[in-house]
């Protein structure tokens, strides 16, 4: 890293914005020569790898390869500063942190702070700071459903010869074959019918919401809404009729308890 | 278990074979007829009695067997009309058991005339009463039936009435996501500090993007042609953000401008587009918004050649879930939304509803 001549790389996917951050740092930073510009994560680490600049403006919410996990293969590398639009999650990720952070729309005072604290750390020579966990973490909570466990609310199933979203308000009851899984849905017109996913149903069910959906045998989860009618039988166990299909799905004596007395 | 999303159980068949209060009300309907037909008679009162309970405890098992058996309901009867005559039949059958029993198995009706008159009492007052309190046991079954239907009816209504204001609330938060506010405001500064002629077009459409977008949060309906205007300044906003990316076109049937459409519709599907299609992919896409009429009901497609749905797609939906129940509330189950994929990649989102013309 020569502290001479810094240089700097800018990634954003939006190009009106990569322009008017280099423009920015032309005042507040003449000195530094922006010798990167990425319109992706990929082409990020792509150029760093190229040009090794000292330091590195990464906007978050790429397209592939978003800015922190872009951060965490380029690593100690270079120094980081992360660009972000308004979003709660990461804002409040990098305050927690030790990680500097922009925010869009870019306020020339506090760009002028950040360049402050980058020329010092380069100008002692000091290394970036090891960010390595906590970048991670980071990728890991701003991917999209991970860090927010949503309950599932369409299946991709195909039909017939095109792959079909289905609601799961839509579906009946989902059945155990094997290394698949049948979904019994209605469509547009309420018209019963059947798709075949291949996901488990032991994978399945339990994204499903639990106030919505019930297991109700070893091969059989039904939506609740679904139901006409249960009939307890003799020996522990049940029937259940459903509002818009005949068939009439068990209930094994284990998931009796789901009906029993409400 | 949430008893909201719960069907009650709608089977008339009480959970236990013989509930404890049938049994209750049995011994003391016996005990009280058998007390007062003792009271004529010779023999000590217990054993009258005792022969009372005998003949009200058959009646009772006969009603609850028939109750269960046959599991379907019969064609030919109903089965309340069987379950009477399984008691007209087996009390006689009951009360010779009953003397057989306090009698040491010795009935001697031959001999003992006036036991042959204390028999047919029994008979006839077994049979007398024992059907009358089965239609007053079958008359409450039947009212507690109606009352847990009642109850699963409200449960119902409440529970579409709780959905349609979850999904104005839904709608409410999801309007105009910081994140796109703050991003656009972003590029319309760097288009000020560059002085580029393209900043006055960028505000407009932003302008024009708001402006259509908050006040239409309390508007139960809109036109397709306002939404239509919101859509081309939101798909503008993002053009100019992502030159590189995005390229779109709309394709309108003018006889659909007028036509009624809740708000938002059209945007959060073209959202949807650009959010879950577009922006994800380094390659960006197109989209195409297509509205057609057609034998009164309107046609609305927007194909996008974006990165195609994920996996089970998780991230995907919380948009397009409120839409759906939006609609289902706004056209009573007659709005369609259908998301196919689309070969190589990408996403076709299709919705068709009946063409109401607004009222100007």
């Amino acid at each position: 890293m020569s502290a001479l001549e810094p240089t700097a790389l800018i990634a954003d996917d939006e190009p009106l914005l990569r322009e008017s951050l280099e423009r920015m740092l032309e005042v507040a930073w003449p000195g530094l020569r922006i010798v990167a510009r990425a319109r992706n994560g990929r082409e990020a680490v792509e150029q760093f790898e190229q040009r090794r600049p000292d330091v590195c403006f990464l906007d978050v919410h790429m397209p592939g390869l978003s800015g922190v996990e872009a951060a965490s293969r380029i690593g100690r590398r270079a120094h980081l500063v992360f660009v972000t639009a308004y979003d709660q999650y990461a804002v409040q990720a990098f305050a927690q942190g030790v990680l500097d952070y922009l925010v869009k729309p870019v306020e020339p005072a506090r760009l002028a702070d950040t360049v402050a604290r980058l020329q010092e750390r380069l100008r002692a020579a000091e290394p970036a700071s090891n960010t390595e966990a906590l970048l991670r973490e980071l990728a890991a909570q701003l991917k999209p459903g991970v860090a927010r466990q949503a309950p599932l609310r369409w299946i991709r199933a195909s039909v017939g010869t095109s792959v079909r979203l289905i609601a799961v308000d839509d579906v009946d009851f989902l059945k155990s074959e094997d290394k698949y899984t049948v979904v019994a849905w209605r469509d547009e017109t309420g018209q019963p019918r059947e798709a075949v996913i291949r996901t488990t149903l032991k994978e399945l069910a339990p994204q499903l919401d639990p106030n919505q959906f019930a297991q109700v045998h070893r091969s059989y989860v039904v939506n609740l809404r679904a139901i006409a009618q249960v009939t307890r039988n003799l020996n522990e166990t049940a029937d259940i009729r459903l509002k818009a299909r005949a068939e009439v799905l068990p209930v094994s004596r284990t998931y009796l308890h789901v009906f029993r007395q409400m | 278990m949430n008893p909201a999303a719960t069907p009650l159980d709608a089977s008339r068949t009480p959970s236990s074979p013989l509930p404890w209060s049938r049994v209750r009300f049995t011994l003391i309907a016996s005990i009280v007829l058998g007390a007062l037909l003792s009271l004529p008679m010779e023999t000590a009162t217990y054993i009258v009695v005792i022969r009372a309970v005998v003949v009200g405890l058959a009646a009772m098992l006969v009603f609850s067997a028939i109750e269960r058996w046959p599991r379907r309901d019969p064609r030919w009867i109903p089965r309340w009309v069987l379950q009477l005559i399984g008691i007209v039949v087996v009390v006689p059958l009951a009360a010779l058991v009953a003397y057989w029993m306090t009698t040491g198995g010795h009935p001697n009706f031959q001999e003992e005339e006036k036991r042959v008159v204390g028999y047919m009492m029994l008979t006839f007052m077994g049979v007398f009463f024992g059907p009358w309190i089965a239609l007053g046991a079958l008359l409450r079954q039947r009212e507690a039936f109606a009352r847990t239907q009642a109850l699963a009816f409200d449960l119902e209504r409440s529970e579409l009435e709780r959905k349609a204001v979850d999904a104005r609330l839904r709608l409410l938060q999801a309007q105009v996501a910081p994140h796109f506010l703050f991003n656009t405001l972003a590029n319309v500064q760097a288009l000020v500090d560059a002085g580029s002629p393209q900043a006055s077009d960028v505000l407009k459409s932003l302008i024009a993007y708001l402006r259509a977008a908050v006040p239409r949060l309390n508007e139960p309906a809109t036109t397709l042609g306002q939404e239509l205007e919101l859509v081309r300044a939101y798909l503008e906003v993002m053009r100019m953000r992502m030159p590189d990316r995005l390229t779109y076109a709309l394709q309108i049937d003018p006889a659909a401008r007028h036509v009624e459409c809740p708000p938002m519709t059209l945007l959060t599907l073209v959202e949807n587009a650009v959010r879950h299609g577009i922006d994800p992919g380094e390659e960006g896409g197109h989209i195409d918004v297509e509205v057609s009429l057609q034998s009164g009901r309107c046609h609305v497609r927007v194909v996008d050649t974006g990165v195609g749905l994920q996996a089970t797609g998780s991230g995907l939906g919380t948009g397009l879930s409120t839409l759906r129940e939006r609609l289902a509330l706004a056209f009573r189950g007659d709005a369609h939304l259908r998301l196919t994929e689309r070969e190589p990649h990408g996403v076709v989102a299709e919705l068709d509803f009946p063409a109401r013309e607004a009222v100007p």
